[in-house]
């Protein structure tokens, strides 16, 4: 069979340059801040490829003395890795409950976690910034772990539960055979096979904890309990001078969410499709 | 109380308490308070809809909300066009696909204080690129504040997000994936040309993955304000004040509780509609 080759070359133009504009806009502006991390003030106003006065680290150095970077780091693995463990634990437990037992709650209950995707968070900006104050939790890590845990229940909840579904009921009955309990079931049979759904809503719950932004300005104050994009902030007002270091400090927040994407991306993109999808 | 279902409750308490906690308290709590004066230093009261007649005379908010309807509308079709033009393009396995999929997710997974940053820095009128660009290619005495300047704040923001469909295209991109191959060579065999088999057959089976990937673009107008923050600020003026950032300013800055809950309310509510309109044009959940 002869394919006709004319119709098909004619789109590929278009198609081509589409997608190098693409291309060049999505990582662009990145490699030039990492390109401009490590160059002088002066390299960077003058725009040049070169590196007249080879690669600058200093920048990375000035960063850390400018903002308290290293605290905010602290801040922000304590967080994420606290956000990360408790939304996995808690819904992991609600996800089971629900996509294997029938009771009477069950669909309202489902309903209700699915609510939270229909609500935008700047609605939620100052009844949490009232009730975390309220509960003594201002500018207090804890205040930001609760709040990421439960911003990430609908779509970890959703991810779990679709998961359950597909391990096959046999195991659970064979374990209850066998004299094991609820809890025991649960915690040796089920959780290992659902290894694949830990990771996708653990990597959206790990995305969401370290990018944060709003909330962390909202509901901190000082240094004592902000997290990494908040730093950055602090570069864009107080100290908008040293360029360097402002890079620097871009490259900083971005780098750990970049590697745990190229590390994971399958599970992110999994996570992403199966997270806008819903309920 | 069987053991199995005192496990039940147990197992779902955690859940329900957090979610209720920061949630249900934060909605009844932004409804309730939207009808009442209440700023940082005097008591609480009720005042009906004054809050909701005071956020409609103000040019502050009919900015935002303008500017708020806008960026969804621009989001549904323009944004949501992008992406699926790249899934088309990428869903042929080429050497590029991979490749150009990774870079186009690399904006989605920053966090967005970084990228409004990495922005702020592309349009500086001092170092950045696009300037020296523009200035590089011919006009020689080019120099724009984009962010800054009246007329050119806007489209700096807007692209910030726009071009950035890299959810839209995994959507679009999930659901090409599952239409059988069949189809297509049947396609080729008829001797349809490439641009007829994605306008005529792709398009149309990728009804769902494009309202779905339409709602998620609108709503997530409604979310954006760390972009702001961190290049325009709403400004100059309020050219690009959006409802995020009006309620955040309201509330932090001015301390009027009262008003800032009202426009939360007014948020929620636009949120809603989106999705009614959005799901009544795709006519989702039905068969294709």
């Amino acid at each position: 069979m002869k394919t006709k080759k004319s119709p098909a070359s004619l789109l590929l133009i278009p198609a081509g340059i589409f997608l190098v504009l693409i291309i060049l806009i999505s990582i662009g502006p990145f490699l030039w801040v990492l390109l401009s991390s490590v160059k002088t003030n002066r390299e960077i106003l003058t725009f040049s490829f070169r590196f007249t006065n080879g690669v600058h680290w200093q920048n990375y150095v000035n960063a850390f003395k400018i903002a308290p970077i290293v605290r905010y780091f602290q801040n922000s693995v304590f967080i994420t890795i606290m956000g990360v463990l408790l939304n996995l634990t808690v819904m992991s437990m609600a996800a089971y409950v629900l996509s294997r037992f029938s009771f009477r709650l069950r669909n309202f209950i489902r309903a209700f976690f699915a609510m939270g995707l229909l609500i935008p968070g700047a609605a939620l900006l100052l009844p949490l910034y009232t009730s975390i104050k309220a509960v003594g939790l201002y500018n207090n890590v804890w205040g930001l772990i609760v709040v990421y845990t439960a911003f990430g229940i609908p779509v970890s909840v959703f991810i779990m539960s679709s998961y359950f579904l597909t391990i096959p009921k046999e195991m659970e009955e064979s374990a209850y055979i066998d004299g094991a309990g609820f809890l025991k079931t649960f915690a040796i049979i089920i959780l290992p096979l659902a290894r694949p759904a830990f990771a996708t809503a653990g990597i959206m719950q790990f995305l969401l904890c370290w990018n944060e932004f709003q909330f962390a300005l909202t509901l901190t104050t000082g240094h004592d309990a902000r997290t990494l994009p908040v730093a950055l902030y602090y570069f864009k007002s107080a100290f908008a001078s040293d360029y360097g270091a402002m890079f620097a400090a871009i490259v900083l927040v971005s780098l750990p969410s970049i590697i745990v994407y190229s590390l994971l991306q399958k599970q992110v993109v999994s996570g992403l499709a199966a997270g806008s999808v819903k309920g | 109380m069987t053991i199995k279902k005192r496990w039940i409750v147990i197992f779902l308490f955690p859940g329900i308490l957090l979610f209720s906690f920061v949630y249900l308290a934060s909605i009844v709590n932004v409804f309730g308070t939207s009808f009442t004066t209440w700023r940082i230093t005097q008591a609480i009261s009720f005042n009906g809809v004054g809050n909701y007649f005071t956020l409609f005379v103000s040019d502050k908010f009919q900015k935002a909300l303008g500017n708020s309807l806008i960026w969804i509308i621009l989001q549904s079709t323009v944004h949501v066009a992008i992406g699926i033009v790249f899934a088309l393009i990428t869903s042929r396995k080429k050497w590029y696909s991979t490749f150009s999929k990774t870079v186009f997710m690399l904006p989605n997974i920053l966090s967005s204080a970084a990228l409004g940053m990495l922005f702020y820095n592309v349009f500086n009128p001092m170092y950045g690129p696009v300037n020296k660009i523009i200035q590089f290619f011919g006009n020689k005495n080019f120099n724009v504040n984009w962010y800054a300047n009246a007329d050119t704040a806007f489209f700096a923001v807007t692209m910030t997000w726009l071009p950035f469909a890299a959810i839209i295209a995994i959507l679009a991109a999930a659901e090409l994936a599952a239409i059988s191959d069949d189809i297509f060579e049947a396609a080729v065999i008829d001797g349809a040309s490439e641009f007829q088999i994605n306008w005529r057959i792709k398009l149309p089976l990728l009804k769902n993955a494009i309202g779905t990937g339409t709602i998620l673009a609108a709503t997530s107008m409604l979310q954006k304000m760390d972009i702001l923050i961190m290049t325009s600020n709403g400004g100059p003026g309020n050219q690009t004040m959006n409802l995020p950032l009006l309620i955040y300013l309201t509330a932090m800055q001015d301390n009027n509780f009262g008003l800032a809950n009202a426009c939360g309310v007014i948020l929620i509510l636009i949120g809603l509609a989106s999705i009614g309109i959005i799901n009544k044009i795709y006519r989702m959940n039905e068969t294709v």
